[in-house]
């Protein structure tokens, strides 16, 4: 295909704005999906995103389009996901396109992922489409959003489009507007081929598959092609696009958006943001690629009853073969055995890791608190980072201890600015600056009507990262009855006062309970804490003291009493088979448990710590 | 006071075998050791807010064809089994003594035609104190009951009416003089603790008064909070307060020691009697030897030479009205098999014991009884002693002092006694590995 007639862009938008489903539209209206296939948010292949009604994973599509004016294009479609978690996604598929639709819902507005996604699709010097979806809902204001994009970008009413995912109005327009406004790719495929590897996924016939962007030369079904940064030479099985089935083509040329099935049986061998290359008079300049994505939060992942190390070390490998973001390091504890320490984008990521694990691998795990990462600065001048609390050094051995900051950007309906700066400073956040949606002219005060007639508001604010993983984004949510949204992004390292509570059971600390936090929270935190273990973990035959401690200093203390009484009542009639079950279930549950020392530890008492400082 | 344990079994008052090995005669394929026969009456006045059994309230129409299929079912047994001996009757429920005093003697008419029912054995009937009148007492020793088994619970009246029962602790105490009265030579009543809101020092009143009644026999239970009764539902909203497991390990205790002080021997957790007065019929259970039980939700375990080496137990369907239709129309014939005891009458589950459930239930039941679980009887049936068989359950029990050894017999420790399910659990838990183990080699 002629460059001339390609179009690459992806959708990007707040959650829940419509961008999936707007996707739907248009693999209908080019005809790649039949309307016997289709179905709601079809991109959306993974059970796990169908049951939450939310995009995990980008889906690169390929389109055939006959314009208006007579001339058939490639769309090359990439639906992204909202979540802030998965930002990083975003900023991947922005590097495979010239253009974005940027879907505003019409009866939301411009919420904090819109600020977020636009500024990252600028950087990518990418050309906007500003949509305003769901004018087919009563509430729909697109008028107002239609200001709303003025003021915050500068849009112009006649640039926007008005559309609606759901009945299509407005869609066929749309398309007419990718094919006119976005440029086409710039391609030189007489140059040594260059294909930019945005996405992997993991399939078991054809190996990882990379998701790619051509930017020169041509990549043929029968290649032999060269990982540049890993130097790995493999030969291409095929290459092929998303229809959105897997539909092998003979070549992917430059400009164009598709697959390479590499054979490779490992992650490592495929890079994200690598650049592909022939293996022979191959380019020695590879394209720029991304900064690797850090982990925000990290958690232990081990195996529970039922399932072996081993089984979850290929599970993790395949599970990152579809989610670069993942990383794990294997470790071991005391209390849980041989285990993964694992780095995530954010606890929703950390969440869905955690599922796809149980139900796409059949795995059983025990999850350990989150904790963000740490830097240590040692007495010796050395820097170390550390994301576990037990792997804080020595007190005096250091000078300091530095947590992450996120820059964090709320937009709110005015009315609730101080219930938000109230949040703010609870959790030893700072204020950096207030910014109107709307134009000067419209009034700043409110609290009369509806809270989305009010002046929109952005808040500018950090706040450090173990403050805001814990349950930040529902107490946004709550305390501004579902209006305000959130996103964040890491704004660097601060000295702060920290120690870290260890947790005795029958004094034995247990380094899965172990956490790292302001001095100032501890006492609190060590109390609460202690309070939740009495009531987690079952009573034994002998009295279980839990106690919180800093160093030697124990600060607060329970003791579990021992067990008096456990005995069945009266075997009614003879019916011995449903005691017996009974206390053969009893005695799975505590095989289920972890043994510390001589106590038995239900798995809920690790994830207590995970509740931690919710109200 | 004969000493319970030291060689004899203090139980064995009147031995229908005399510690001699059960017969094996062979009555249409079932093993005759005499059997314990349990019949089901699933009528109550009304259901009381913490019950979980099987009975009903407001089906009294139902009492005439009730009676006319459990006629019918008794019948059937007797005959399809060859008329075998019974070892004890029980009537339990529901309120045995509810149903009217015909209906009763058509009953035990019924057992005495199809089974062999020597005179001697025990027969009991449970009974609410509200239905003790003269009248249905005397008839209910005319049926043939020797043993009544009176569901006191309380002589607290605050704490009757919270658990919804239908009389008052002036009743309970008319019914015991009644029975006796009315010539019930074995007496027993129960009592419960543990109550929502019950106060150690109330527990103590109805204890002792129990203690100082003219009764033979006495069970202490444990008020347990089943899942989907009314009081449950109360508890977890808060209406009620919720029980006090260590008031009611305080409340057990003082059982132990008032039932003891007035001449009760404990001869199992729940479970305190006169010299040569502990029930039989539930020793059976205890004892794993076989039972057959009659009506809607009835359990059975029977031994024979068709029914695998540890025998089969099977349970009835519970709905009265299905049971009525469905076991109506059993004629029982041919030879009594794992198989043909699956579609039997109103059987709805039946489950060939294995060697290693059977085992662990053996330890289950046994280690009830205050004298514990023989070595020797059970090297006998199972081919190797309770330590070797169970060698990591026993270990532990022994070192968490849970359980200990006494002339051949392993037994509950006094402080494990309220901690039973910590070491039955041990035991029924590794033979489930075990017959899952063996299941998948
Ligand atoms: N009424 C109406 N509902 C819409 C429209 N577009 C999307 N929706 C609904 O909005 C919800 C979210 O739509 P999605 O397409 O999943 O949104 P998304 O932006 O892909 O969400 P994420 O991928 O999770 O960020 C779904 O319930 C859609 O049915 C529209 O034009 N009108
Ligand atoms: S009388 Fe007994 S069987 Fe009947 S409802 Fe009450 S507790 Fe249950
Ligand atoms: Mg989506």
């Amino acid at each position: 295909m002629d460059p001339a007639f390609i179009r690459n862009y992806c959708i990007i938008a707040h959650i829940d704005h419509g961008k999936s489903t707007l996707a739907d539209r248009m693999l209908e209206i080019t005809g790649t999906v039949s309307a016997r296939e289709m179905q709601e948010q079809l991109l959306d292949s993974m059970d796990l995103e169908r049951e939450r009604g939310i995009t995990i994973k980008a889906q690169a599509v390929r389109m055939g389009y006959s314009h208006p004016g007579g001339s058939t294009y490639e769309l090359n479609l990439i639906d992204t996901p909202g979540h802030v978690d998965f930002s990083y996604e975003v900023s991947r598929s922005l590097a495979a396109c010239e253009g974005a639709v940027l879907v505003v819902d019409a009866t939301q507005g411009i919420q904090a992922q819109t600020l977020a996604n636009v500024y990252l699709a600028i950087e990518h010097d990418l050309t906007i489409i500003p949509v305003v979806n769901k004018i087919d809902l009563p509430a729909a204001e697109p008028e107002r959003v239609i200001a709303e994009l003025g003021t915050a970008f500068g849009y112009t009413p006649d640039e926007v489009l008005l559309v609606s995912a759901k009945n299509g109005t407005g869609v066929a327009e749309l398309l007419e507007a990718i094919v006119e406004r976005i440029p086409a790719p710039e391609a030189h495929r007489d140059r040594p081929l260059r294909a930019l590897v945005f996405d992997s996924k993991y399939d078991s016939y054809k190996g990882v598959l990379a998701y790619v962007r051509v930017a020169d030369g041509i990549v043929r079904g029968t290649e032999r092609i060269r990982m540049m940064a890993t130097d790995t030479q493999t030969d291409v099985l095929e290459v092929g696009v998303f229809k959105p089935a897997m539909v092998r083509v003979p070549s992917l040329e430059a400009g164009e958006v598709g697959y390479v099935a590499t054979g490779l049986k490992s992650v490592g061998e495929v890079r994200v943001g690598d650049t592909i290359t022939t293996a022979r008079n191959g380019s020695s300049e590879p394209l720029p690629g991304y900064g690797g994505q850090k982990p925000m939060v990290f958690a232990g992942l081990y195996p529970a009853e039922g399932t072996e190390f081993h089984d979850l070390r290929e599970a993790l490998e395949r599970l990152q073969m579809n989610d670069a973001s993942l990383v794990y390091e294997p470790e071991n504890s005391q209390a849980l055995g041989p285990g993964f320490r694992c780095g995530f984008l954010g606890l929703l990521h950390m969440e869905i890791v955690q599922e796809r694990l149980e139900r796409e691998y059949d795995m059983d795990l025990v999850v350990t608190a989150p904790s963000v990462g740490y830097r240590v600065l040692m007495n010796d001048g050395t820097v170390r980072d550390i994301s576990r609390p037990t792997d804080l050094p020595e007190g005096g051995t250091y000078d300091a201890i530095e947590e992450p900051w996120l820059d964090v950007t709320i937009l709110t309906p005015s009315r609730f600015v101080g219930a938000m700066m109230e949040l703010v400073n609870s959790r030893r956040g700072t204020f950096k600056r207030t910014e109107y949606l709307e134009a000067a002219s419209a009034k700043p005060a409110s609290g009369e009507g509806m809270p989305s007639s009010d002046p929109r508001v952005v808040l500018d604010v950090a706040l450090p990262m173990a403050e805001v993983i814990v349950d930040f984004y529902d107490q946004v949510k709550t305390r501004s009855r579902g209006y305000a949204s959130l996103d964040y992004s890491f704004g660097g390292y601060q000295v702060a006062p920290l120690v870290r509570l260890d947790i005795l059971v029958n004094s034995v600390p247990v380094d899965e309970l172990s956490l790292i936090m302001h001095r100032d929270r501890a006492q609190s935190q060590g109390r609460a804490l202690v309070d939740q273990l009495r009531r987690l973990i079952p009573r034994h035959l002998f009295d279980v003291p839990i106690q919180a401690a800093i160093g030697s200093r124990v600060i607060a203390r329970e003791t579990i009493k021992a067990l008096r009484k456990n005995v069945l009542a009266k075997c009614y009639g003879g019916d011995i088979t449903r005691k017996r079950k009974l206390l053969e279930k009893q005695a799975e549950g505590k095989k289920r448990m972890k043994r510390i020392g001589s106590v038995e530890v239900p798995q809920e008492a690790f994830l207590a710590v995970l509740r931690m400082g919710k109200s | 006071m004969r000493p319970l344990g030291a060689g004899g079994r203090a139980h064995a008052v009147r031995p229908y075998n005399a510690g001699r090995p059960w017969p094996r005669r062979s009555y249409n394929g079932v093993v005759s050791t005499p059997l314990a026969l349990y019949v089901h009456i699933p009528f109550c006045e009304t259901k009381c807010p913490y019950c979980d059994f099987n009975t009903y309230a407001a089906i009294e129409p139902l009492m005439p064809a009730y009676v006319g299929a459990l006629t019918h079912e008794i019948a059937a047994w007797g005959a399809w089994l060859g008329r075998p001996p019974l070892a004890s009757v029980f009537f339990g429920g529901g309120t045995p003594s509810y149903l009217p005093a015909p209906h009763l003697a058509k009953l035990t008419e019924a057992i005495r035609a199809a089974f062999e029912w020597p005179d001697a054995i025990e027969t009991t009937a449970e009974a609410n104190p509200g239905d003790c009148t003269p009248e249905q007492l005397r008839a209910m020793r005319a049926a043939g009951f020797d043993r009544l088994s009176v569901g006191v619970q309380s002589f607290d009246d605050g704490e009757l009416r919270l658990l919804g029962r239908r009389h008052s602790a002036s009743d309970a105490r008319a019914a015991v003089r009644g029975a006796r009265a009315a010539g019930f030579a074995n007496l027993s009543i129960d009592l419960m603790l543990g109550l929502p809101g019950q106060p150690l020092d109330a527990w103590a009143r109805s204890i002792d008064e129990a203690a100082a009644l003219d009764v033979d026999h006495v069970s202490v239970y444990a008020l347990t909070l089943e899942g989907g009764t009314p009081m449950e539902a109360d508890v977890a909203r808060g209406t009620l307060p919720e029980p006090d497991a260590d008031l009611a390990a305080d409340m057990y205790l003082l059982a132990q020691e008032r039932l003891g002080a007035a001449g009760f021997e404990q001869y199992e957790i729940s479970n305190w009697a006169k010299p040569d007065m502990q029930s039989r019929h539930n020793l059976a259970y205890w004892e794993g030897r076989p039972y057959l039980g009659v009506g809607p939700g009835a359990h059975s375990h029977l031994l024979g030479d068709a029914l695998g080496p540890h025998g089969v137990r099977f349970a009835n369907l519970r709905s009265p009205r299905t049971y009525i239709e469905r076991v109506s129309a059993w004629e029982p014939a041919g030879v009594v098999s794992a198989s043909a005891l699956a579609s039997a009458g109103a059987v709805e589950t039946a489950d060939a014991l294995s060697e290693a459930t059977a085992a662990g239930e053996t330890m289950m039941m046994g280690l009830r009884l205050n004298e514990g679980v023989s070595d020797a009887a059970f090297r006998d049936r199972f081919g190797a002693g309770i330590a070797e068989r169970f060698p990591g359950p026993v270990a532990e029990c022994l070192s968490l002092r849970l359980l200990e050894w006494s002339g051949g017999r392993l037994r509950l420790t006094e402080p494990g006694r309220l901690l039973g399910n910590e070491a039955f659990g041990r035991f029924v838990a590794a033979a489930s590995e075990a017959s899952s183990g063996a299941g998948r080699a």
